[in-house]
């Protein structure tokens, strides 16, 4: 564990020095470490970076799906039709709030449902195993079975708010401008607490337990216990969970695009869903790949902020 | 002043409502296989199975290639594990244990890799996989599911390998064991939970596959799961209780599998990646 390498404390000197010593006492032939990387490298450079490469270069072009070996080189005006377009700005937004609801409700109800599952009662096992299930589920069978669930007339949805005499009941949320999003995140959010719960539920098992009796026979309240030592403990597991959170849910697309296809009107449009959408219904593959791309920018941008912001974290816990 | 007992009442009653929240859909999808047709459009839900209805499960194989599109998955799951972990555990030793330049450039790189959808590489993979007659092909949907799982397993690798202590190793190559031989006899057993739960990860991977496996197979009898499923959205001919039916069958395995290694992920995430 004190291994490491995001982790905030950080090591006394000597012990870096020792293993620095004994790491080079395991390295054999200069080039091994090539050697051992070469495989999985070459692989990912063939089947990841020359396509995204590609896919670059596509966005500098005016390329039909039809007539995919007939590409116009147009250099930056996919780029300039999209500053105008009216459909892509709604598309940032919507990916902007399904990605922030999707982070902050899977991080807040997994770290609610790890304390609770944390704490030893009777069938802890049984729950903590059975609070995973939405985890495991497919989902493509997950977006079927949601679609039934929301059916407007037969659904199950519908009947227990119509029990409780809500008027949306009689409508189906995934066809509505109002309610398609709420849904979809309901759907989604519902799918990948579970991965936050079994995370922080792990992390909360290294909170160190005499500091946690000593601080509650001082006296401390249970939110007190929780700032001054749960809290640092699992922090940075928190925060590697919510970049990890972010970037699949701005590239998440099978659920969205089975539950929704992006519509009604791109009330559910985010960022991957247009890409797709650009290329493979409106044909457009220039077009779908510059959206791509700025897809790509704003998660390389998250991903940075997250790396400086640990960075900093990890020397302001030096001094 | 809330008394501990009526405490570990609200904490039981927050249990019950977690799991049946989790459960629900699952379940529900179970309880719609096995409701009568009349019952579907009834005013009220129908809340339990009726296990005369079993029959639904027959029927659908009959009337559509379920058997098939199990076996595919599982071969495209299968193989997605396998491939994923054979190229990931050798970059996984390299960049817990040697010091070289590029070292942090290989890291970034498969950090940043991570980030790349499937709908968007999905065009250039096509254009590549024509070429390379690797269309209409169950190890054509391998090479591509395998490239956005092993980033994510060399994370997970290195990780718990970061843990496995250098004195052991050492010991070993003292008693005149080869690198390869400390790797594959040493280390791997020691990171056996973190393999199990890099092994899900891909093997889920490879089940759930969507966009490649709708885009880079045509004929019928290579469909997997996830198609031959999506393939009833927006469709009327089939009864949703057979819809569900077939959803059922689909994510069964997956959950039971799930259940079954449950406590290698949890330990494997502990150890691994996801802690960095």
């Amino acid at each position: 564990m004190s291994s490491n390498s995001l982790e905030l404390e950080t090591p006394p000197a000597a012990d870096v020095s020792t293993r620095a010593r004994k790491a080079a006492r395991l390295e054999g032939h200069p080039l091994l470490p090539y050697l051992l990387v070469l495989p999985a490298t070459l692989y990912l450079v063939v089947f990841q970076i020359v396509p995204l490469l590609q896919e670059l270069g596509l966005s500098f072009t005016a390329t039909s799906l039809l007539a995919s070996n007939q590409s116009e080189w147009i250099g930056l005006a996919n780029y300039r039709d999209l500053i105008g377009d009216p459909d892509f700005r709604k598309a940032i937004v919507i990916t902007l709030i399904y990605t922030v609801v999707c982070v902050v409700a899977a991080i807040s109800l997994g770290l609610g449902s790890a304390l609770l599952l944390d704490a030893p009662f009777r069938g802890r096992g049984f729950a903590r195993a059975a609070v995973t299930i939405p985890w495991a589920a497919p989902p493509v069978a997950v977006a079927l079975t949601a679609i039934w669930i929301f059916n407007a007339q037969y659904g199950v949805f519908g009947h227990v708010l119509r029990f409780f005499g809500l008027e949306a009941g009689s409508l189906n949320w995934l066809d509505s401008m109002d309610y398609a999003l709420p849904a979809v995140l309901m759907i989604t959010i519902w799918q990948i607490f579970p991965f936050a719960s079994v995370v922080i539920l792990a992390a909360l098992q290294g909170v160190p337990h005499e500091q946690r009796e000593a601080a509650t026979i001082d006296g401390a309240d249970r939110l007190n216990v929780f700032k001054a030592v749960v809290w640092p403990t699992i922090q940075p597991s928190v925060m590697l969970l919510a970049l990890f959170s972010t970037i699949w849910s701005l590239r998440r697309f099978d659920l969205i695009w089975l539950l929704t296809q992006g519509g009604p009107v791109g009330a559910t449009n985010t960022l991957v869903i247009d890409v797709y959408r650009r290329a493979f219904v409106n044909q457009q593959l220039g077009q779908g790949a510059a959206v791509g791309m700025v897809g790509v920018a704003i998660a390389l941008v998250v991903t940075v902020v997250y790396f400086k912001y640990t960075a900093r974290a990890a020397k302001a816990g030096e001094r | 002043m809330i008394t501990s007992s009526a405490r570990h009442t609200l904490r039981l009653v927050a249990v019950l409502a977690l799991l049946g929240a989790a459960a629900f859909p699952i379940y529900w999808m179970f309880v719609t296989s096995l409701t009568t047709s009349s019952q579907l459009f009834a005013n009220r839900p129908q809340l339990l199975p009726s296990f005369s209805e079993l029959h639904v499960y027959k029927d659908i194989f009959a009337a559509k290639p379920v058997g098939r599109w199990l076996l595919n998955s599982a071969i495209v799951a299968v193989g997605t594990t396998a491939a994923s972990i054979a190229l990931a555990v050798f970059p996984a030793y390299a960049l817990s244990r040697f010091r070289f330049r590029g070292k942090g450039a290989i890291g970034f790189g498969l950090f940043t890799t991570q980030m790349l959808p499937e709908a968007m590489l999905v065009v250039p993979l096509y254009a590549l996989f024509a070429k390379a007659a690797l269309l209409n092909s169950l190890g054509g949907l391998v090479l591509a599911n395998t490239a956005f799982t092993v980033p994510v397993v060399v994370w997970i690798l290195k990780g718990a390998i970061d843990a496995v202590p250098l004195e052991i190793e050492e010991a070993a190559r003292v008693d005149g064991c080869t690198r390869m031989g400390i790797v594959m006899g040493v280390v791997l057993p020691l990171i056996a939970p973190t393999l199990a739960a890099a092994s899900v990860i891909a093997f889920f991977h490879g089940w759930n596959e969507y966009v490649f496996a709708q885009t880079f197979i045509t004929e019928d009898r290579l469909h997997t799961a996830s198609v031959g499923l999506a393939g009833f959205v927006g469709e009327l001919s089939t009864p949703i209780h057979s819809v569900m039916a077939v959803g059922f069958l689909y994510t069964l395995p997956a959950v039971v599998f799930y259940l079954m290694v449950q406590k290698h992920v949890v330990a494997g995430m502990t150890a691994g990646g996801v802690k960095g």
